[in-house]
């Protein structure tokens, strides 16, 4: 994961270079990026709460978002140089996307909660797996503080959306930025207010983030 | 020279066992018998051993048998067994690796061995011979632990409550373990549950009585039978064995305190029959409901396992004695 991470890390500098600006001018762009905030987190995350495992559940999605990044037409192989850099526009693509990190790996936590949850209900206890995962309430925090630190970054991310200058398409991708902030907020005032049963958080966690995926490449 | 749990009744192994401050003198006055140069004496509660290095076989063994003989009878003497060369340092190899141990597989007989021979080696009694040959049996405990997994799953009812326990709330320092039902398994998983960390204890029983003896002996507190329910709000292990014909604790009790729980993780351990919990408080999505059968299941499952690895265990021990011979 570190050799991966040094390899993103280069490669966005390369990228960041090329374009004079943050490195996300494109889709392929957004996905190393999005990696890249992935794996940091997870390194982050990891090391702290002693979730080696966590790498295993990560690497396939960070896997993932690299062999899409590498797809044809995706990266463009000679980006525009920009001249003028709008300061809110590139941090509110940076926090988005470090948001979409931290997010992403609550949800990686959440599979992991779901998968021993189920192991534990079903007392699944001889498998090699179930030895290897952490705690199911160590677990069920990860998902928690990451959920709240990726929120954090969205909010960010948002307040510098709304500061930037707007086109007509910015405004359709700011509400659906603004209604995946509400969704996030209402999940974690209730998780605050009166509590959730964990793996409803871990599914929530999970829902969400899948459906943030999907739908932004649909609207941009 | 020795006798385990398989050669000798508990009444003929308190005779010969050594306390655990004397390892060192004994072993020393091992080497002070003649044609014995070195010696290391282990103690536990399922075994006596002697190990010495002679330098004639036969003498050593009858010198050996000589001092152990004195004080027991020709009976309390029938129960020790010897092994030379190969076969005793085969005998050490599966020592150390718990494969000669009454819970096959288990990890404390290497500290209880390598304290043994750190009291012998402290007082002298260990030279070039013992001091290669036990070197040698902990690195072969410590690769056949590596590369099997004879030491893996918990064999006893108590041990994969635990367990379990540990693998839902990780450390379970702070934890609340709530007794319902003074017997005997119950006090058993509730001393396991407080020596890894469980710091409060509370205890209900139909007959006070007990209940506060049990709450004395783990230091914790007594509830009213009858009035239970209201430290369920608190609890995150639940341990039940009552006599009960009915279930003591239903999914409606569960469902009413949720909220007030904030809809933490609730660890159930059901060790009564019949049951004392109501089957459908598993549903519950943060309840984790265990009952004797499940347990037992874990357990025999577990010592499956070990079983299996017995063969694997002896393939390494054998290819580490072809090495060292």
């Amino acid at each position: 994961m570190l050799f991966c991470f040094i390899a993103q890390l280069t490669i966005l500098s390369i990228r960041g270079e090329m374009r004079a600006s943050c490195p996300l001018g494109d889709t392929g762009e957004v996905l190393i990026f999005s990696a890249w905030s992935l794996t940091m987190f997870y390194m982050a995350v990891g090391s702290v709460y002693r979730l080696s495992l966590l790498g295993v559940f990560t690497a396939p999605l960070v896997c993932f978002l690299l062999s899409l990044a590498l797809m044809p037409g995706l990266l463009d192989a000679s980006p525009e140089r920009k001249t003028v850099v709008d300061g809110w526009r590139e941090s509110h693509a940076a926090f988005s996307v470090l948001a979409y990190g931290a997010l992403g790996l609550a949800a990686v936590a959440g599979v992991m909660f779901i998968v021993l949850n189920r192991q534990l209900k079903d007392a699944l206890m001889s498998t090699g797996l179930f030895a290897n995962l952490p705690p199911a309430r160590d677990l069920s925090k990860v998902v928690g503080r990451l959920l709240l630190l990726g929120f954090a970054l969205l909010t960010l991310g948002l307040i510098c959306g709304l500061v930037m200058e707007k086109t007509g398409a910015a405004n359709k991708h700011l509400y659906v930025a603004l209604g995946q902030w509400a969704a996030y907020a209402v999940l974690l005032i209730l998780k605050w207010w009166r509590g959730m049963p964990p793996v409803k958080l871990a599914m929530a966690a999970v829902l969400l983030f899948v459906l943030s995926l999907m739908i932004f490449p649909l609207i941009n | 020279m020795g006798l385990n749990h398989e050669t000798a009744p508990v009444e003929v192994r308190e005779h010969f066992a050594v306390s655990e401050d004397q390892l060192g003198s004994q072993a020393r006055a091992l080497t002070e018998l003649s044609t014995i140069a070195e010696g290391v004496v282990i103690s536990t509660c399922n075994r006596m051993e002697v190990y010495v290095a002679a330098e004639d076989r036969q003498m050593g063994l009858d010198v050996l048998r000589q001092h152990l003989s004195e004080g027991h009878d020709d009976e309390d003497m029938s129960h020790l067994y010897q092994k030379c060369g190969d076969d005793a340092k085969q005998h050490l190899f599966a020592l150390v690796c718990g494969l000669d141990s009454m819970v096959l597989g288990e990890t404390e007989i290497f500290g209880q061995v390598k304290h043994a021979y750190k009291q012998a080696f402290e007082a002298g009694a260990t030279k070039g011979i013992l001091n290669r040959l036990f070197q040698k049996s902990f690195a072969v405990g410590k690769r056949i632990r590596t590369h099997t997994r004879i030491q893996m799953g918990a064999t006893s009812v108590g041990n994969v409550a635990v367990d379990l326990a540990e693998k839902i709330f990780g450390k379970l320092n702070g934890s609340h373990v709530m007794i319902i039902g003074a017997g005997e398994t119950s006090r058993l998983v509730a001393k396991s549950m407080i020596s890894r960390g469980a710091s409060q204890l509370t205890v209900t029983n139909r007959s006070i009585e007990r209940a506060r003896s049990l709450a004395e002996e783990l230091n914790g507190e007594v509830v009213p039978f009858d009035s239970w329910e209201e430290a369920l709000v608190k609890a995150d292990v639940i341990v039940s064995s009552t006599g009960a014909s009915e279930p003591v604790l239903h999914a409606s009790q569960i469902e009413a305190v949720r909220k007030k729980r904030k809809f933490r993780p609730l660890f159930l351990i059901d060790i009564a029959v019949p049951r004392d919990i109501e089957a459908q408080a598993g549903d519950i999505e943060e309840v984790y409901l265990y009952d004797i059968d499940k347990l037992q299941q874990l357990a025999s499952l577990a010592k499956e396992s070990r079983a299996k690895q017995v063969t694997l265990c002896e393939q390494m021990i054998a290819e580490e004695i072809s090495q060292t011979s």
